[in-house]
């Protein structure tokens, strides 16, 4: 089976939203500042529910933010 | 550095020094030819009493300097940052799994030196020095996941 991560528009999508910031990102969805950087720099894959919180707070589908991609293609 | 990794930081040093004593004492003891059982089980006593103190104490610390240094930063009335969304929980999950697998691997070897014929000092002595060597590795592994992800 080949290599798979979940990657991310966090960073993107923040930016289309009028430049928001991690804290602001970081309260709407419940969680901390930090938690929301690891994510960006793909240090960290969130929950389920983390994950649909996130795509509702850009109000965009979930596969929008999220893709789970081959590990070689972003190498 | 989050707040979570500023007191993992601070008890990561607090144990560290813990042991550091820890050993000194062990070391003054067996010189002075004073290894026995009261003598350990006081220091046993002192080293648990130690680390509850030192670890309740630097966590309040902690947070009162970690909001004296935002509040001259910002210039603004300072918000602590206490809350420990789902990664904070993990990686706590994840700190505590290795510090049980290495206490567990101490308390294993601790009471195979007893097996093997050494007197109930030496497996008491090796319990309490895995004990506060498993909270070291803990933190660190805390501290590694928060800087190198998972």
């Amino acid at each position: 089976m080949s290599k798979r991560r979940l990657a991310n528009n966090i960073r993107k999508l923040r930016f289309f939203q009028g430049e928001m910031t991690q804290q602001q990102l970081a309260e709407k969805v419940g969680v901390t500042r930090q938690t929301i950087i690891a994510m960006e720099q793909g240090k960290y894959s969130p929950s389920l529910e983390l994950a649909f919180r996130i795509a509702l707070a850009f109000n965009v589908p979930i596969e929008e933010v999220f893709a789970y991609e081959l590990a070689e293609e972003t190498e | 550095m989050s707040f979570q990794e500023k007191n993992i930081t601070v008890s990561l040093v607090n144990f560290s020094l813990i042991l550091g004593f820890y050993l000194i004492r062990l070391w003054q003891l067996t010189q002075q030819g004073n290894f026995n059982a009261g003598q350990v089980f006081r220091l046993w006593g002192i080293i648990i009493v130690a680390a509850v103190v030192v670890t309740i104490t630097a966590t309040i610390l902690t947070h009162i300097v970690s909001a004296i240094i935002q509040a001259i930063k910002t210039q603004a009335e300072p918000v602590i940052e206490d809350l420990a969304d789902e990664r904070d929980k993990f990686i706590e999950l994840k700190g505590t799994q290795v510090t049980y697998v290495v206490s567990s691997i101490g308390g294993f070897l601790a009471m195979l030196t007893f097996v093997l014929g050494q007197p109930p000092l030496v497996m008491f002595t090796l319990l309490i020095f895995f004990g506060v060597v498993a909270q070291i590795v803990g933190d660190a592994a805390r501290l590694y996941f928060y800087r190198k992800g998972f």
